[in-house]
């Protein structure tokens, strides 16, 4: 393992009184920090020690909490051409978010990752490459989008929609993902389209969407205010980090009681046990059924919120209702076509849970393999009153927990937050604790009809595009921002795919004349190869590196103005303040180049800013709506982006309002917010009813369900029971499940590799296993290990359903739509009692040892995502790493330490 | 200086002043002639052809005397200010019960001193030395919960910082212990030496 080691610094700059301040965001995990961005060229002279010298008016040395610019704030940067000095620190002036300028160890590194020629960016891709003879070869901007939409046009002519491919990620900015989806869905119109997290075109969280609920609807004030809180597969100090400092540790301070629900103890987990909290360190996938017997507990007791849910869930008739035309057409109507998931009511639900034999507590304790107690002490914290007063309860879900059993663990988390009273009001609700940030904005429908996959019941499924390439229907894959491989389970496999496509099809470019360039890779998609192109920042190995045949090169964050929106939905301007490398253009330019070329109309944009203009309309029904800040830019005679920078790092909370009269632009502090009143609708000139371009709409005040109210819905463990017993780990197998660290956190595709402190601090492939598993294995702290199965399944077909159990795991085994792959991997070991016994705990995403290849790829038979971070394995040594005699990179210290 | 003296590889020791001297390439260049420095043993360019052991400057820092080894008690920091006694120099010295670390001293090698300062915020780490079975760190720092690892450097366990926590240059001379070095900057500071 070669590290290029950290040289720690003992001297930064401080920027001059006269420094250029920008304002932005962290580009990474979706709490999203404000920022100061400093400025001042290299020939100037940097600040001094005195208040009086330097841009921050602080004395040096300075105090606790003061601005401070470590060595690794600091960049040398170009802006316009000539070098600067760019220092990036958290903004100690914001109101919210990082209040007080905190921020995390990603955010705190910003300032490595805009470009320079002089440090490890120096690799950022600068300008458009062909592959000619194997080698990707630089061409021009013309040449190269002439190829690319030359073979994109005849793969949709001659193969049709469906063979155009294109996987995206889903949040690198509003202009970006607008204009990514203007051309996709709604020029290409393929269903053959996707996110980078996600196999099909579907939502992350289907239980929150049937039953009514936002993800992101809470402000971050609510996480801090409630007086119990359960965190389910996620612990926010590694995920949300600033929201679990700035607003879930006071409220631990306060007395806030919390459970958290994960097979790991990391470092949060650890100080919320300290602190007295409830940790249920469950198996993976197991989630669901300790739920279901928390929900019965609570029941049995009766300390259920009888008042909200008279309120506020659908009974028999309102379940049923729908103005006419029914709920037919909704997602939540198709998925309830059997009858699995759909109650009359609190009643049905309650008489449901009572017959479930695995809610039990002792059933469901004994197969989590927790003590049975914490079910009936979790029940008491989150819903039994005490001195006849309720508790505030809310409830925040992660990947862990809706990634193990997609829609059984968000259906039930739904209906126990329903039953807790959580959701509507401050201080109680349920919503996500991470997630990207949120930089989707849709420029198009996605063509549901087109998809050629169908669960049993009336509507089409959103096509699995891993299944529908893995079977040869993809003539034309572009990918943007993501690796596609590395990021779906079963990856090595896939990978095999890829190259069986694309590399080992006879017709590869061999001449650099753009017209035989063009035949060749037409005669490549006609004879059932695939042509690859790629829009990204850095080369991505094997997407880029070895499979594309076009690849584009992109500006990135700080190098083009860009809108965001963070988890509490708060947007904000993420300014430009250095050059991007060589001929990189923003995605949303490369992309009107494409499409231009192809023949479409409407992306004729000038900047960035045209692009935000033109989406706004489109945002109007989301959460983020910022329509209205450009109804108020223009009013006042500046551009939407001109507004937003107006705003700073404070932003302003989606949807936004606009009073007419009084020229205030209003945020919403929290979605499905019941507590509303008169007040500020007055306030915003909307209390009789959306003024103009104003858009009121129903989840700001009410749930997103056909009625305004809660769904409370049943969640059978037996459409995931079947595969997680045949899962389960069998003689020396281990569960092997997967996720992140603080330290890489939605940063992994440019800090791991290019920062040398974070390469230092995880430089290689890791894996967590418990002392006694480690014990019985021979295997020690810094050991190489591999680990291996021959049992990965992988659901290779894309089919129609047709029978109600066709997409029941157990059905696909019997019917010979799964296949056992083998994979294998290598990692570190990290002997720990972090990590429950039986359960080893991997790096979610190493881009040469992606541990997805031991997770299955069986998409969730009901909503059609990936359950991540289900797998097993086993493990043994091979060897010993470096570190096991050098202390200069790694860490074996436990995370649980307090 | 004899603790550092070694050729031995795997000694921490040595491995810890490659590792901190690599920093100051600079200043192994250009010192030499620099009045009242202290010097250590390193290895410039180990394993290549030009590999050699010579003594180095640690310029402009002070030479400070701040333990004895006899009089150190394993797990119990002795605090002290390095490099002067100005604001965010709190540091201590601990020896970590026998078990080796990284620019670690003492016939164990596990005798280290660390900057009291979070890196982060300037949180104060006093009294947060932890040793549980083979693993040595210091945190959670009441502030925002970051914890580093004294055996490897100061480097981030779990947390916010974005360096390591400063660490100690150390030299022992006979029982004495000497501050000649940090590595790393410290909190609050734009320069570890201010006039």
């Amino acid at each position: 393992m070669s590290i290029d080691y950290y040289q720690a610094k003992d001297h930064a700059p401080l920027p001059p009184k006269n420094a250029d301040v920008l304002t932005t965001a962290c580009d990474y995990c979706i709490v999203a920090c404000g920022y100061k961005v400093y400025r001042w060229p290299v020939a100037a002279k940097d600040g001094g020690m005195k208040a009086a010298d330097n841009a921050f008016g602080v004395d040096f040395p300075g105090n606790m909490l003061q601005e401070w610019v470590a060595p690794t704030q600091h960049n040398i940067c170009t802006y316009k051409g000539k070098k600067h000095n760019i220092v990036v620190i958290p903004d100690k002036d914001t109101n919210f978010v990082n209040t007080n300028g905190d921020s995390s160890i990603r955010g705190g590194l910003l300032a490595q990752k805009s470009y320079s020629a002089d440090t490890k960016t120096k690799d950022r891709l600068k300008t458009p490459l062909v592959r000619i003879n194997g080698v990707l070869t630089p061409m021009s901007w013309d040449d190269a989008i002439e190829i690319a939409a030359e073979v994109g046009k005849h793969v949709l002519k001659k193969h049709g929609e469906a063979a155009y491919g294109i996987k995206t990620f889903s949040y690198q900015y509003i202009e970006n993902t607008y204009a990514v989806t203007k051309y996709a869905l709604r020029h290409i119109n393929t269903p053959n389209f996707t996110f980078h997290d996600t196999p099909a075109y579907v939502t992350s969280t289907p239980g929150f969407r049937d039953s009514g609920f936002d993800n992101f609807g809470p402000s971050y004030d609510d996480w801090g205010s409630a007086e119990t809180l359960m965190i389910c597969g996620t612990d926010p100090y590694e995920t949300k980090t600033v929201l679990f400092t700035q607003h879930i540790m006071p409220g631990i301070a306060n007395g806030m009681k919390v459970i958290c629900l994960n097979p790991r103890e990391t470092a949060g987990i650890a100080y919320i046990n300290k602190m007295g909290g409830l940790h249920i360190d469950i198996n993976p996938g197991s989630d669901n059924l300790v739920l279901g017997a928390i929900t019965r507990v609570i029941m049995q007791n009766g300390w259920e919120d009888s008042d909200w849910i008279k309120k506020w869930v659908n009974n028999k008739w309102e379940s049923n209702s729908g103005c006419g035309q029914g709920t037919r057409n909704t997602p939540w109507q198709w998925r309830t076509t059997w009858g699995k998931f759909q109650t009359k009511g609190y009643e049905d639900y309650k008489k449901w849970n009572l017959k479930q034999a695995e809610y039990d507590p002792k059933s469901a304790a004994e197969k989590a393999s927790i003590d049975v107690k914490k079910i009936y002490q979790a029940a008491e914290w989150l819903a039994k009153p005490v001195n006849g007063k309720r508790p505030k309860t809310s409830i925040g879900i992660e990947k862990g927990f809706y990634w193990s059993n997609n829609t059984g663990n968000t259906n039930a988390i739904s209906s126990l937050a329903t039953i807790c009273g959580a959701g509507g009001r401050p201080g109680q609700v349920l919503g996500r604790f991470g997630g990207h940030q949120r930089g989707g904005q849709k420029g198009g429908g996605y063509p549901r009809n087109k998809s050629a996959q169908k669960v049993p019941g009336r509507r089409r499924q959103a096509l699995d595009t891993d299944r529908w390439l893995y079977s040869g229907h993809t003539r034309f894959a572009h990918v943007i921002g993501t690796t596609w491989i590395q990021s779906m389970p079963g990856s090595q496999g896939l990978a095999a795919k890829f190259e069986e496509l694309v590399v080992k099809n006879p017709h590869q470019v061999k001449s650099n004349n753009k017209a035989e360039i063009i035949a060749t890779l037409k005669k490549r998609a006609d004879s059932g190869g695939m042509v690859v192109i790629n829009q990204d920042i850095y080369l991505r190995d094997p997407i880029g590196a070895k499979f594309a045949d076009v690849v584009f090169p992109a500006a990135t964050w700080g190098e083009v103005d860009f809108m965001r929106a963070n988890g509490e939905r708060r947007l904000r301007l993420y300014q430009a303040f250095s050059d991007a490398p060589g001929e990189a253009k923003p995605d949303w330019e490369i992309i009107s180049l494409l499409a231009r070329k192809m023949g479409f109309d409407g992306f004729d944009w000038k900047n960035s800013n045209e692009v935000a203009e033109e989406a706004s309309r489109f945002s109007r029904k989301g959460r983020k709506a910022f329509h209205m800040v450009k109804v108020a830019a223009h009013i006042e005679g500046k551009t939407l982006h001109q507004k937003m920078r107006e705003m700073g790092t404070d932003g302003i909370q989606g949807p936004t309002m606009y009073n007419y009269k009084t020229g205030m632009l209003y945020g919403s502090k929290r979605l499905h917010d019941t507590t509303v009143g008169e007040k500020q609708f007055t306030a915003m000139g909307l209390s009789n009813g959306p003024v103009k371009e104003n858009r009121y709409g129903k989840k700001m005040t009410h749930f997103n369900s056909q009625t305004g109210k809660i769904n409370l819905q049943k969640h059978p463990w037996s459409l995931f029971g079947d595969l997680w017993e045949w899962l389960s780990p069998k003689k020396d197998e281990l569960w092997m499940s997967n996720g992140r660290v603080n330290e890489v956190w939605q940063s992994g595709f440019d800090d791991v590799e290019r920062r040398d402190y974070i390469s230092q601090r995880w430089p290689g492939n890791w894996v967590e296993i418990h002392p006694e598993d480690a014990k019985k294995r021979g295997i020690e702290s810094a050991d190489m290990v591999m680990m291996y199965s021959d049992r990965v399944p992988v659901f290779k077909d894309t089919i129609l359903g047709v029978h109600a159990k066709d997409f029941q795991f157990s059905e696909l085994m019997k019917n010979g739509h799964i296949k056992l792959d083998k994979a294998s991997i290598s990692a570190i070991a990290i002997v720990t009692p972090t990590t429950k016994e039986g359960v080893m705990y991997a790096n979610f995403l190493d881009m040469k040892q992606p541990n997805n290849s031991l997770t299955i790829r069986v998409p969730d038979n009901v909503s059609g995502n990936y359950n991540y971070k289900m797998g097993v394995g086993k493990v043994k040594k091979i060897g010993e790493s470096e570190f096991k005699k050098d202390f200069r990179a790694m860490s074996f210290a436990p995370r649980n330490i307090t | 200086m004899s603790e550092l003296k070694t050729t031995d590889k795997d000694q921490s020791a040595l491995a810890h002043a490659k590792c901190i001297l690599n920093r100051r390439k600079f200043l192994m260049y250009s010192g030499g002639i620099a009045a009242a420095a202290s010097t250590v043993s390193i290895t410039l360019f180990d394993g290549t052809a030009q590999a050699e052991i010579r003594k180095a400057n640690v310029q402009g820092y002070p030479r400070k005397l701040i333990a004895k080894l006899s009089e150190l008690k394993d797990h119990q920091p002795v605090n002290f200010n390095y490099p002067d006694d100005g604001k965010n120099s709190q540091a201590m010295i601990v020896k970590m019960g026998n078990v080796q670390a990284g620019g670690g001293v003492g016939s164990q090698r596990d005798v280290v001193a660390f900057s009291y300062i979070c890196t982060h915020q300037g949180g104060p780490l006093q009294s947060t030395y932890k040793h549980v079975a083979d693993q040595r760190v210091m945190g959670q720092c009441p502030l925002h919960l970051s914890t580093y690892d004294l055996r490897r450097h100061g480097i981030i366990v779990s947390g916010q910082a974005y360096q390591s926590l400063p660490q100690l240059l150390l030299e022992v001379e006979g029982d004495d212990v000497y501050a000649v070095g940090i590595m790393g900057l410290l909190f609050g500071r734009q320069d570890n030496l201010i006039a």
